[in-house]
């Protein structure tokens, strides 16, 4: 696609990665070619990068689409999900689900990024809400201090909590730092 | 200066910015005396400048700037004129560039330059005046010429009249490779294509890499006699071949105007175009067609000079934004 297309948001593929623009400045210093300067966005990775293009070239599109999937099993297969939609299934690697394989609770909503049709990343929810399912017991009454103890979740992870939460609570995790948010009261 | 906000103007406050500054814009020209004209947005040609490109409206081209139809207008007796132009220019789009604008352009008689760098300078105060942001106004201009900035800046000591090789050869490194890498695809392009391919690419380059840093320390700026290759449309000086009467205004590292002494010699400026079509060539790029009726014309123009200020730009500085977006009339959907 020719250059004058780019726009911040705009997925570009560069040396086989899909990468999104998430800075985008037009210029065109002293009258002479135009400059499309980008900060591009692996979608993989998330490395960051800079790339200027000049006014005429091209540049190629990258073929990602987001789907959202369900969380079904792992097996020696990887971590299945079933698009939502078309109820295909599909498995995921291990290293593809990496550390996010500690919150996929069983059926959770996800979206599964798909480059050239493959799926290459997964992304949870911002936060998710799991249950204790061991822990030491609860200080009662200690809510002002900041100590932490470690509790396990329904997925085996093991997280922080503060000294008042008992095994059987739900807490609110945020699933991009694996940090413990706050418990919620059912 | 220098004190901007985020976000967009509310619309009540868009269309009392635009009112005040068009009215700011046409008191000044009408107490200096030039008439007011309104030439056609679709032409048969434009001015065939290097990286701008009409946008088609068949069977012709939407303007890309008025120059032409405003200096025919001059031949034909018209003295002092000014027009607020509605312009196009294919695919340019950014916080500081919109395919469609607005060009204050004026022509004065007479081949100086200096009286439409003062026009310039009264027009901004007017429009920051008329809009309320007086205190911001620039408060300083300075003018600055194109040899003496570019050694300052990057080192090089430039004459202007060098070819694409002795450019290249008197550039630091950096800069001598964006113009090898420019020159690259135009191994087979006469020398006057190669010269004005070189010498845009490194203006180009410059300014990106010394020139727009430099002018954010200064309040306005106007970059004055440029190397001949980057004449454009301007005439070159009689006793210094080396240099062209173009400036260039800048107010706090933004391009405001551009002006020319202008030329009036068809030959000379058929072979611009000519030179020009050629660079766009190489870009892959269709040739523009040149206006003969405007070259056939070219001959009785009185002598004179012509400016073009982007009114959007100057609003958008008025209104303390950065964006052209935050106070355009433009309601979207289009």
């Amino acid at each position: 696609m020719d250059v004058s297309e780019l726009r911040k948001n705009a997925k570009v593929q560069l040396d086989g990665h899909p990468y999104v623009v998430v800075e985008f400045l037009f210029v065109k210093p002293g009258k002479g070619q135009g400059l499309y300067k980008c900060k591009l966005k692996n979608m993989i990775t998330g490395a960051v990068l800079d790339r200027t293009w000049r006014s005429g070239e091209k540049f190629d599109p990258a073929n990602v689409e987001s789907r959202k999937m369900q969380y079904l099993f792992k097996d020696q297969n990887g971590f299945t999900f079933m698009d939502n939609e078309s109820y295909e299934q599909v498995a995921l690697a291990d290293e593809i689900v990496g550390d996010d394989s500690a919150f996929l609770l069983d059926q959770i909503s996800v979206d599964v990024l798909f480059y050239n049709d493959r799926p290459v990343g997964v992304t949870l929810p911002s936060h998710i809400v799991m249950t204790i399912t061991e822990c030491e017991p609860g200080v009662k009454g200690d809510t002002a201090t900041n100590a932490t103890k470690s509790a396990t979740v329904e997925t085996g992870h093991k997280i922080q909590v503060p000294l008042f939460i008992r095994e059987g609570d739900k807490v609110k995790i945020d699933t991009r730092t694996g940090a413990y948010v706050e418990r919620i009261n059912t | 200066m220098t004190q901007t906000e985020l976000g967009g103007l509310a619309w009540p406050a868009r269309v009392q910015i635009w009112d005040a500054a068009l009215a700011a814009v046409r008191g000044y020209f009408r107490d200096q005396g030039l008439r007011e004209v309104s030439t056609p947005v679709r032409l048969r040609a434009v001015a065939v400048e290097p990286f701008i490109d009409p946008i088609a409206a068949p069977p012709g081209l939407l303007a890309t700037s008025p120059e032409l139809a405003m200096k025919r207008l001059l031949t034909r007796g018209s003295g002092p004129i000014f027009q607020v132009a509605h312009v196009f220019r294919r695919a340019e789009v950014g916080a500081r560039h919109s395919e469609e604008f607005h060009l204050v352009e004026w022509y004065r008689l007479g081949a100086d330059l200096d009286p439409l760098l003062a026009d310039v300078e009264a027009i901004v105060e007017r429009v920051f005046d008329a809009t309320g942001t007086k205190g911001h106004a620039p408060k300083t201009w300075q003018r600055v010429r194109f040899r003496d900035v570019v050694a300052s800046t990057c080192g090089a000591r430039l004459r202007g009249d060098e070819d694409a090789e002795a450019l290249t050869a008197a550039l630091p490194p950096a800069l001598a490779a964006e113009v090898v890498a420019a020159l690259a695809p135009a191994h087979d392009a006469d020398p006057a294509a190669r010269t004005l391919l070189a010498w845009t690419a490194f203006f180009s380059a410059w300014s990106d890499m010394f020139f727009e840093t430099w002018l954010k320390g200064h309040e306005g700026t106007h970059l004055v006699e440029f190397p001949r290759p980057l004449a454009a449309l301007a005439v070159v000086d009689a006793a210094d071949r080396g240099l062209a009467r173009r400036a260039e205004c800048h107010v706090g590292g933004l391009e405001i105007a551009n002006g020319y002494v202008e030329l009036r010699d068809p030959a000379e400026q058929r072979r611009r175009f000519a030179a020009v079509n050629q660079l766009r060539r190489v870009h892959g790029e269709a040739a523009l067609p040149i206006d003969d009726d405007f070259l056939g014309e070219l001959p009785g123009l009185p002598p004179c000079a012509g400016i073009a200020l982007g009114l959007d730009r100057l609003i958008t500085l008025a209104a303390g934004r950065t964006r052209l977006a935050d106070v355009s009339l433009a309601l979207g959907g289009a």
